[in-house]
């Protein structure tokens, strides 16, 4: 008995080689690993902040020297006005603005994209270590916080749960499906019909478009989120679902069946998710996430659900996932075209 | 001529696939390609069916070549070895989409359910169908569109001695319809008495063309299949 359960174990193992499988438990670790060290590497202690000073607000000098003669911990960059220090903080190129506080005359009001990160505990911490140094004991310089983003915690972990919702019907089942497809010769049976390569791509981009946007609907509905702008993030939400749908069904004729999919997918899932989801918690992520196309949505979205920004403002992003999107699908039609590995 | 093939090749690496034929097929022809396994039989027929694209040479049906996918499609309907169904859903629920697709009445599923005794089926989830059962569907819904010229990939292989005889008695009746049917297999002695022509594949050459009884008295059938 127990021969058999290891030869059909050595066959299962066999199995997972020849199907791809064995990468994911390669890839996954790794990546893991890789992850683990990159939030690592971003301690409060170690990071450099850098803080918008306004030009027009007169601070206590004592503040300002201490500012300036801890440069190797603050980076300051002056802006005009407020509203320019609040542009900056939105492309994430200041980690903070530092203004009057009005409430508690001799203090500071630090304002911030998200109030629970990892950028507003090191300025905290930062300055209550300069002011510690400056003055012994006494109040903290940072009597109050603002934040940008708007609404609870749960409001601003929204954009990483659409995200995740978004990849996870592009890069895992739109693949599988295409994939089951081409295993089972049922799209070459499709092909013995008039319909064109076209519209046939065309049908399994708006199964994928539909699935997106009904799940992203749902989760509103439990959630009880209501949406701002409905128009700019409904339009972000079809530029997103149709580049990563695009990119699934390429991925999708890149595989001979189902479980090379499901593991490609998988390896494009991860690194897509994780990198945007932290770009908020670790600088590093930071760096690496606007090199993804999802970051290219992920930012729009919290921009629009979080910050109140209009899709006027993310011309870039949605050009950036329509062009993605239409690149993805014209590679597939190329395939399709070539019947491969069909 | 309804078909004409010219240099057609694909291959696969040195010694499978099909090394280059050419042929011609009239009208009303009952032609079976006979051949060992990995002879070109699937690669030739394939590509006759635009599943795979040749590495070299033409087809033209009815004087369009048969990359105009468009204009040779209905024109050509191709059942593979495997029935390439969609084994989740009814019988009637397959010949349904394909109707649709393929823009023909909904009143030729009824026609094509009767023709091929598959009424009592019609509700019945491909999957829980014979594979003999499942080639019957796969015929049927080849014949939806009503397309002049049949080609079938080995469509008795794995099919008990009942089940094959069905098919060849279908094969029959298609022909008598006036349809053109090319289909193969690696049972010669099974189609003596069912082809009009015979074409021999011997790796992934055309090494015999000509009628069953010409065949049968050639050397060819015995050297391929002496023993």
């Amino acid at each position: 008995m127990m021969r058999n359960i290891l030869i059909l174990a050595l066959n299962d193992l066999a199995i997972s080689f020849k199907n791809k499988t064995f990468l994911l438990i390669l890839f996954i670790p790794l990546f893991v690993f890789l992850t683990l060290n990159l939030v690592d590497e971003t301690g409060v202690e170690a990071s450099r902040i850098n803080i918008g000073l306004v030009r027009q607000e007169t601070l206590d000098p004592a503040i300002i020297a201490s500012i300036s003669a801890a440069e190797n911990l603050v980076e300051v960059t002056w802006v005009e006005t407020p509203e320019e220090g609040i542009l900056l903080l939105k492309e994430r190129k200041i980690d903070g603005v530092l203004t009057r506080n009005d409430e508690a005359p001799g203090s500071l009001a630090l304002l911030v994209l998200k109030r629970d990160s990892i950028n507003t505990l090191a300025i905290m911490q930062t300055f209550s270590a300069l002011q510690k140094t400056a003055e012994g004991a006494g109040p903290d310089w940072i009597t109050g916080i603002d934040s940008v983003h708007q609404g609870g915690i749960q409001r601003e972990t929204l954009p990483m749960w659409i995200l995740m919702l978004i990849l996870l019907i592009g890069f895992i089942i739109l693949p599988a499906q295409v994939a089951e497809e081409k295993e089972k010769k049922l799209l070459l049976a499709l092909l013995q019909t008039p319909i064109t390569e076209v519209q046939w791509l065309t049908a399994k981009l708006l199964l994928g478009v539909l699935l997106i946007l009904a799940a992203v609907l749902f989760l509103h509905v439990l959630g009880q989120f209501g949406a701002v702008h409905f128009f700019d993030y409904f339009a972000i939400l079809l530029a997103g679902s149709f580049c990563f749908s695009a990119f699934g069904i390429f991925l999708g004729f890149l595989c001979r069946n189902q479980a090379t999919a499901r593991t490609l997918g998988v390896i494009f899932y991860l690194p897509h998710l994780l990198p945007s989801a932290m770009a908020d918690v670790s600088q590093q992520f930071n760096a690496i996430a606007p090199l993804l196309p999802s970051y290219q949505l992920y930012k729009p979205l919290q921009s629009i659900l979080l910050e109140n920004a209009s899709l006027s403002e993310l011309t870039f992003d949605w050009v950036y996932l329509v062009l993605l999107g239409s690149l993805m699908m014209w590679f597939s039609y190329l395939l399709l075209k070539r019947r491969w590995l069909m | 001529m309804q078909l004409a093939v010219k240099n057609l090749a694909k291959l696969y690496d040195q010694k499978r696939g099909l090394a280059s034929a050419s042929f011609e097929v009239d009208k009303g022809e009952l032609i079976a390609i006979v051949g060992h396994n990995g002879a070109g039989k699937s690669t030739l027929l394939k590509m006759l069916g635009n599943w795979i694209v040749p590495d070299s040479g033409t087809v033209m049906i009815d004087g369009v070549d048969l990359k105009k996918r468009m204009e040779v499609v209905g024109k050509v309907g191709f059942i593979p070895e495997d029935p390439n169904l969609f084994d989740f859903f009814s019988v009637e629920y397959n010949l349904k989409l394909f109707a649709a697709l393929s823009c023909v009445p909904m009143s030729r599923v009824e026609d094509i359910l009767g023709d091929f005794n598959l009424l009592f089926f019609r509700r019945s989830k491909v999957q829980a169908l014979s594979k003999g059962l499942k080639q019957r569907v796969s015929i049927a819904r080849a014949l939806l569109a009503d397309p002049a010229l049949l080609i079938l990939d080995e469509p008795t292989s794995g099919l008990d001695f009942e089940m094959t005889r069905e098919i060849y008695r279908l094969l029959n009746a298609m022909h008598a319809a006036g349809k053109t049917i090319i289909f193969t297999s690696h049972r010669p002695e099974e189609i003596k008495n069912l082809a009009t022509r015979i074409m021999v594949l011997h790796q992934g050459r055309l090494v015999f063309d000509g009628s069953p009884q010409e065949y049968f008295q050639s050397e060819i059938h015995e050297e391929l299949y002496a023993s």
